[in-house]
């Protein structure tokens, strides 16, 4: 029913970071390079950076990923696990298939495949079977941290030095991690100006208008949480490389720093609004608060209380935003 | 051959019958006015043809094929467009991309943002002169007026070329000038052949645009005829039903003198200025389309919505509705038909939800059950409540006698005003006998009652004065000899949409 008894103001001139709730992000980020240039002098220098951004792929992969969940309105509390699934899965063929390089190819395609059969399943458990997304993904990420476990019950495995050493090095000069990143931002440039992007959009901000407009919202949250699984999948290949090994336990923490670094980076955890690039920027500033951490020496646990209080007051800067709104819709 | 048509149509929900055979049959380059008042199904059958509600039988024929639609997206490729009363707009994307929602122009399959940008302003072109302030292609939706968003869901619409146009309520937040910038879209479709079923509430336009009017009755389709075939009144009259015109409620009962409660200019959400006297011993109703205010006037004295102004008195002592214990205390006792949100604690026993209310006003630290069970009683008998026991969930009983359940909770507190909200929305017959009854009896020994009821012949039969209201303000009292089906639908209806004067 439209509201006729009284016509609502336009509200205009809103705060130039309700506009752009990622400013303050960009803010922080320049601080905590200047901090953490402090604390390591050599932090500008080129291999630095190259380590340091190799030390965030995973978390800025899971963080685009998620991304597109969130602007769903939808949420995966599995993707963490997905990550340690699919590491696992590709350590453990390339380890038992004795590193050649069918092994390799092997390998990857099969963790690639078990990110997007996982994704699947969640979208299918949320969008078709009408499961509540945070309960049912919960569940999944328990099913599928209980696999790395069957999988691969302690950390280890051999990948051929050729793989990891590939990984370590770079194609045309560049870095290969660097290639990674750029992969995930042409990702995301693309996907920007897809059909799927709006609807997924319009499906975040309001699912019963919709489906009333004709939109394929089942369609399109399962695909949401497929992209999800993709990028967990990437992630887990990338941990591959780097630890040379596999690890069941490897992803635990990326869930929580994929939500912290998309609401870091503005996208809303109600849906409709964000970007895939505010959330690499959220995941940086992220990997550079704990390298705060990591060099004034602080206890580990304070990742976890620093991420936590993030997601905390980025939900009550959301709260307040709606209260703004409450009497206009 | 029709474009459209529907025969025998029948929808429940749950015990509510909705649709019970409707019929209608749109031809090519028709603008087809339905109407009806209240809950009379015109608004699921226009779900059911647009595919967002599945009927439990008859057909929809489009080009004389019959339809089965899934989902709204098939109605959208049989090319069907609904403008939706309580609009299809995401707030927090921009206008262009609400307008072409789905259907936004490629290019390599990328969205083309020049060509969206340049088509949303060609079709914002066209309502420029209607509009006081131009509409932005790149504005978010959520800083729109009520008007430009309706402009905006009708511009989602149109520029979907539908073959079938539905308007379920497009023009309600409209002026003038945009009513008729509107119409001469209505007439663009028409001259190329498009068919159009136009509702509204106000008879003026439908008189205006409609070549043809189909008028539905509790579900069934009671009259279809030309515009030029008919007049004010004898849609009117179709829409009350021939017999009924006649009929006047009696008072039955005698309210006194003494003021029970007195409001004067109440705003609040969807409230301009509402005043009126409620007597002791009184039933005073509520009356008009649906969401006018009525609901929400209940929820303001009862401190679940804020009030901006106004005054109240209860018994002639000033009162401040700020929460619902506060309400309690001064004796109100609120009662909502919405049972599943406002209503029973599901799976909770029988006893706990008839004392719920005692609780809360009494707020005691140590619960005697045989002092309560002594309060709840004769509540219980007097309501006729028939259970096994008091221990037994709430949801073993029937619907109706779920709401006597409700109903005996408010009275526990022995409430000297009853606030009833839509009380026997989705209840049996003989239930809401027995509820009149009791209303009837509580009357008697002096409780007054404010009735908000989305059912006319009740407020007809119950209520010893009705309140018409329209977008938030009350714009007519009908007392005594005035209560008729006809003097109802006159006021509610003819004056339809208050801001089409403003």
């Amino acid at each position: 029913m439209p509201d006729t008894a009284r016509p609502a103001r336009p509200r205009r001139g809103r705060l130039l970071t309700q506009r752009h709730p990622y400013l303050l992000t960009i803010l922080v980020f320049v601080l905590l390079c200047g901090i953490n240039t402090a604390l390591q002098p050599t932090f500008l220098l080129p291999s630095v950076a190259v380590s340091n951004l190799s030390s965030f792929l995973p978390m800025t992969l899971v963080a685009i990923g998620q991304t597109y969940v969130i602007l769903g309105a939808d949420i995966d509390l599995s993707i963490g696990t997905i990550v340690s699934l699919v590491n696992v899965i590709a350590a453990t063929i390339i380890d038992s298939m004795g590193g050649s390089p069918l092994s390799i190819v092997l390998g990857l395609t099969a963790g690639l495949a078990a990110g997007l059969l996982a994704g699947l399943l969640n979208g299918v458990c949320v969008a078709l079977l009408r499961f509540q997304p945070i309960v049912t993904t919960f569940a999944t990420g328990v099913v599928f941290a209980g696999l790395a476990l069957w999988v691969l019950p302690q950390a280890g495995g051999q990948v051929p030095p050729a793989f990891y050493e590939a990984y370590a090095g770079g194609v045309l000069g560049i870095p290969t991690v660097v290639w990674v990143l750029l992969g995930g931002i042409g990702f995301g440039l693309l996907v920007r100006r897809l059909r799927f992007y709006h609807a997924l959009r319009a499906t975040g901000g309001n699912i019963q208008a919709a489906y009333q407009t004709g939109l394929p919202v089942a369609r399109v949250r399962i695909t949401a949480y497929v992209i999800a699984g993709f990028f967990a999948a990437v992630a887990g290949l990338v941990l591959v490389g780097e630890t040379a090994s596999g690890d069941p336990l490897v992803g635990a923490s990326l869930t929580m720093s994929s939500i912290c670094a998309v609401v870091l980076g503005g996208t809303a955890l109600s849906g409709c609004v964000g970007s895939f690039a505010g959330s690499i920027l959220g995941a940086f500033v992220l990997g550079l608060i704990n390298n705060v951490i990591f060099f004034a020496q602080m206890p580990f646990e304070w990742q976890g209380l620093v991420q936590g209080l993030i997601i905390l007051a980025a939900l009550s800067g959301g709260v307040m935003m709606a209260r703004g709104r409450a009497d206009r819709t | 051959m029709p474009v459209l048509a529907a025969s025998g149509v029948r929808k429940r929900f749950g015990e509510v019958v909705a649709l019970a055979g409707a019929e209608f049959s749109l031809g090519a380059g028709e603008v087809h006015a339905l109407i009806g008042a209240n809950g009379c199904g015109k608004s699921t059958l226009c779900k059911v043809i647009a595919g967002a509600t599945a009927a439990d039988a008859g057909e929809i024929r489009i080009d004389g094929e019959t339809v089965r639609f899934t989902g709204p997206q098939d109605a959208v490729a049989s090319g069907i467009g609904v403008f939706y009363q309580e609009l299809s707009l995401i707030a927090r994307m921009s206008v262009a991309e609400n307008i072409f929602l789905g259907r936004e122009p490629l290019r390599r399959d990328f969205v083309d943002r020049p060509r969206l940008h340049a088509a949303t302003a060609a079709a914002l072109a066209s309502f420029s002169a209607a509009l006081a302030d131009a509409i932005d292609p790149e504005a978010q939706v959520a800083d729109l007026t009520a008007d430009q968003r309706q402009i905006v869901e009708l511009l989602k619409v149109l520029t979907a070329e539908p073959r079938i146009l539905i308007l379920d309520e497009a023009t309600a937040a409209l002026d003038r000038d945009q009513v008729q910038t509107v119409f001469r879209c209505i007439r663009e479709l028409k001259a190329r052949g498009r068919s159009i079923i136009f509702i509204s509430h106000r008879m003026e336009e439908v008189f205006d645009i409609a070549d043809r009017i189909t008028v539905m009755r509790n579900g069934v389709t009671v009259l279809s005829t030309p515009t030029a075939e008919t007049t004010r009144e004898a849609v009117v009259t179709a829409m009350v039903g021939a017999a009924a015109t006649a009929r006047t409620a009696h008072a039955r009962h005698r309210p006194g003198e003494e003021v029970a409660l007195l409001a004067e200019g109440l705003a609040a959400s969807r409230l301009a200025g509402v005043s009126f006297v409620l007597h002791r011993g009184e039933i005073l109703g509520f009356g008009g389309l649906h969401g006018q205010g009525q609901s929400e006037i209940l929820r303001a004295l009862f401190g679940m919505l804020p009030m901006r102004a106004g005054r109240v008195s209860i018994g002639g002592r000033p009162y401040q509705p700020k929460r619902p214990l506060v309400a309690m205390r001064r004796s109100l006792s609120y009662l909502s038909g919405d049972r599943s949100r406002n209503g029973v604690l599901a799976i909770r026993p029988i006893f706990e939800n008839l004392v719920l209310s005692l609780l809360v006003r009494d707020r005691r630290l140590v619960v005697a059950r045989a002092r309560l069970e002594r309060l709840v009683a004769p509540i219980v008998a007097r309501l006729k409540l028939k259970f096994s026991s008091y221990d037994a969930p709430v949801t073993e009983l029937s619907g109706g006698n779920q709401q006597k359940v409700v109903i005996g909770r408010s009275l526990a507190i022995a409430p000297a005003i009853m606030l009833l909200d839509d009380p026997t929305k989705g209840i049996d017959m003989q239930a809401k006998e027995d509820l009149y009854a009791t209303m009837d009896e509580l009357c008697a020994q002096g409780m007054s009652i404010l009735l908000y009821s989305s059912d006319d012949m009740e407020l007809l039969n119950v209520a010893d004065r009705i309140l018409v209201f329209n977008a938030g303000q009350v714009v007519a009292e009908l007392a005594g000899e005035n209560r008729t089906e006809y003097a109802l639908y006159h006021a509610a209806y003819a004056t339809g949409g208050a801001l089409a004067d403003a």
